[in-house]
């Protein structure tokens, strides 16, 4: 407790309301506060609701803690000098550290790179005690092609190739790509393609696993070649560790590809409310009946499952208008200072995935 | 093992003495005034995560953790108010926490009693900061006398218009979007003056405002059938074509129509249409406050466990910190503050040099 700033006598006034081993009456207490009280309310914002108490008349501000009323000019030049200092050296400190992290993470990319091979992928998920069911990310579209070489519609498909790659590759059935502005939904066909041909460079031609790809309000696209999603073989839950699931043994592997955008969260909740309240206005529609569980049956059907995992592979953690429904108990991970989709990031997600624990409020 | 603990009394010995307290004191002062020159987020969330695991670490009781907690959320205000903050929201208590043992909860409960009801006793004391109570949650699920402490603390603070705490209790997103979706619905289905006699003129405000609506978005795939319904000129065609649907065939649509105009007595509700994010917005439990920038959860989870999520979804910032939440003080929080005001300071150079490229 040393950091605190209050005296041992305040403490136990604090934790136990005695003094002494004597409790504190009202005043006391009061008294005891009072250097650590901010300053009086400037009288153009008067309460409104109480007239002041006796209490608070005699107060005087000779207290040592305790110097303004007014900030002086000497206090106020020295918390901008301060203010100036620390965020000089916070500055330094942040860009130092994001040089480690970029050198970092560049290092481990050349160390553990996966080859665009399935095999290499498995073995970094190998030990893994659970893989989440259904994994999500968030991708963004760069309009300008800056310091990423990854600007526009390409380098976005990019993006969301290698990673619905990784994602069969780890033997995840189910992926969801949030990109804010839904410019991907445009180009379905366009986007199949090109992601079972990269599924096609890193399986081989022939155990590429299966793909279907689908969009909420949109009619899931899938080539006439495509098998029917029954067929497919999606490796059991109950099977921890996918490398054991050879998808050469199997028929194919099956790839869920749902592609999400801004107007998958609040617009999609607002549809439902707009049409909730038209069935509320026809009396079609009981006020008992609207709940939390038909809500999350809606939009479950409408837009996706909760994610199990949420990948970030921005340098903060901003949801940028993700759909809020779904993100109730969803894990979401981020590497800090990251900037653009690289492997590291997946395969450090899916590990501390395994590791985090789920409580469910107990 | 002797020279450790000697240590630990040495350290503590002089941590309790009085120059060391003052000029920590001094410190704090000196760093809040000094965060205040910067941006500071108008609307902070914390959510207050690993109590429990501190007092395990610790070997202290459950309730002597959240105890210990609950000393570190003061000292987080009083830095919080200090510094500037508008509004700041702390998730005390899930709904599913009530799936607790049942000595955890009511321990809690107590606990929550007992701070509220000290609070209310120093009713001028709390005007100097300014700051009023709201608690946001399900009334219901609470017992009367905690609910009492309550009502009490909060009517004694709501004219406080400085700054504002909103303690989640018995809270859970998902409900907070549902009830806002109810709240929505309830005053949708109020009708707005039914009308008695039917209106002689042929045209009606909503029909027009439809109309042009219509001409703004020729796309929608409702077309169809809202030229059918302005077809019919009735002033009650918005009744019809909710009960019609929006996907439902046309000819169904316009027999339903027909049908309106023979009795016109049914009241008018106002278009659901105009329903916004803004209408949810406000009914949320968290209505008029400012948008949340910072979320701070501590213990190194990295979940939202139901908290916040229609308010933390778009452009607040994240933060998922390692330490637990009785050892969160000024000192864990200050860089988070300061790389926050860090973040918006690059945005806001960016943007800066975008209107700049614009211009240009």
């Amino acid at each position: 407790m040393a950091t605190t700033g209050y005296g041992p006598q305040e403490s136990t006034a604090f934790r136990k309301g005695t003094v002494a081993g004597r409790p504190l009456t009202r005043e006391e207490r009061e008294q005891m506060l009072k250097p650590y009280l901010p300053p009086e309310p400037s009288s153009s914002s008067p309460s409104p609701s109480r007239p002041p108490t006796p209490s608070q008349k005699p107060r005087k501000q000779g207290s040592k803690h305790h110097r303004r009323p007014k900030p002086g000019i000497v206090r106020h030049g020295l918390h901008v000098l301060i203010y100036a200092v620390v965020s000089a050296i916070f500055s330094i400190f942040f860009r130092f550290r994001r040089a480690y992290r970029l050198v970092r993470s560049k290092v481990a990319a050349v160390l553990y790179y996966h080859h665009r091979t399935p095999e290499f992928i498995q073995r970094d998920v190998k030990n893994l005690d659970r893989l989440p069911q259904h994994l999500s990310v968030i991708v963004d579209y760069h309009e300008s092609d800056d310091d990423q070489g990854n600007a526009g519609i390409e380098g976005l498909m990019n993006d969301v190739c290698e990673i619905a790659a990784w994602t069969a590759s780890a033997g995840i059935p189910n992926l969801s790509i949030y990109e804010r502005t839904g410019k991907l939904k445009n180009y379905m066909p366009d986007t199949h393609t090109a992601i079972s041909r990269t599924l096609e460079s890193y399986f081989g031609p022939r155990r590429k696993p299966t793909l279907s790809l689908r969009a909420p309000h949109l009619q899931s696209y899938s080539p006439p070649r495509t098998p029917p999603f029954s067929s497919t073989t999606i490796p059991d839950s109950s099977s921890p560790s996918p490398s054991s699931n050879d998808p050469v043994k199997h028929d194919r592997q099956h790839l869920n590809v749902l592609l999400l955008s801004a107007e998958d969260g609040r617009d999609t909740l607002l549809d439902l409310t707009k049409t909730l309240s038209q069935m509320g206005q026809n009396g079609n529609l009981h006020q008992s009946q609207i709940t939390a569980d038909l809500i999350d049956a809606e939009l479950r059907e409408a837009v996706s499952e909760e994610p199990d995992l949420l990948i970030l592979f921005s340098p903060t953690v901003v949801l940028k208008g993700y759909p809020p429904w779904q993100l109730r108990l969803t894990e979401i991970f981020h590497l800090p200072d990251n900037k653009g989709v690289n492997y590291q990031v997946f395969v450090r997600a899916l590990h501390n995935f395994a590791r985090a624990e789920m409580r469910l409020g107990r | 093992m002797s020279e450790s603990i000697h240590n630990s009394r040495f350290r503590k010995w002089v941590a309790s003495s009085p120059p060391v307290i003052w000029g920590v004191r001094q410190l704090r002062e000196l760093l809040i005034g000094a965060l205040r020159q910067g941006p500071i987020p108008q609307h902070v969330a914390f959510v207050m995560d690993g109590n429990r695991r501190f007092a395990r670490d610790h070997g202290i009781e459950t309730v002597e953790g959240h105890n210990l907690g609950f000393e570190a959320l003061a000292r987080i205000l009083e830095v919080c108010y200090k510094t500037g903050v508008k509004v700041v929201t702390i998730y005390a208590f899930s709904i599913e926490n009530f799936k607790r043992s049942k000595y955890e909860v009511d321990a809690l409960m107590d606990m929550a009693k007992l701070k509220l009801t000290q609070l209310s006793e120093h009713g001028a004391l709390l005007d100097r900061y300014g700051a009023s109570i709201r608690i946001l949650g399900q009334r219901e699920l609470v017992k009367p006398d905690v609910l009492e402490a309550i009502d009490k603390a909060v009517s004694l603070t709501a004219g406080n218009k400085k700054a504002i705490l909103n303690v989640c209790f018995p809270y859970t997103s998902r409900d907070e979007i549902t009830s806002a979706v109810k709240k929505t619905i309830d005053t949708y289905s109020q009708p707005i003056g039914s009308h008695p006699s039917p209106s002689k003129r042929p045209f009606s405000e909503t029909h027009i405002t439809r109309n042009i609506r219509q001409q703004m978005l020729k796309t929608v795939p409702e077309d169809g059938s809202e030229k059918s319904s302005s077809r019919s000129a009735s002033p009650e065609s918005s009744k019809e074509q909710s009960s019609a649907g929006h996907s439902s065939a046309t000819s169904t649509l316009m027999n339903q129509s027909e049908k309106g105009d023979a009795y016109s007595a049914a009241p008018s509700f106002p278009d659901p249409e105009t329903i916004t994010a803004e209408t949810l917005t406000d009914n949320m439990l968290t209505a008029g406050t400012p948008p949340l920038d910072l979320l701070v959860r501590t213990s190194g989870v990295q979940r939202l466990s139901d908290f916040m999520l229609w308010q933390c979804h778009e452009n607040t910032s994240i933060v998922f910190l390692d330490c637990l939440w009785p050892e969160f003080d000024l000192w864990q929080f200050l860089p988070v503050l300061v790389e926050w005001q860090w973040q918006r300071k690059k945005i806001q150079e960016q943007e800066r040099g975008r209107v700049r490229q614009k211009t240009e």
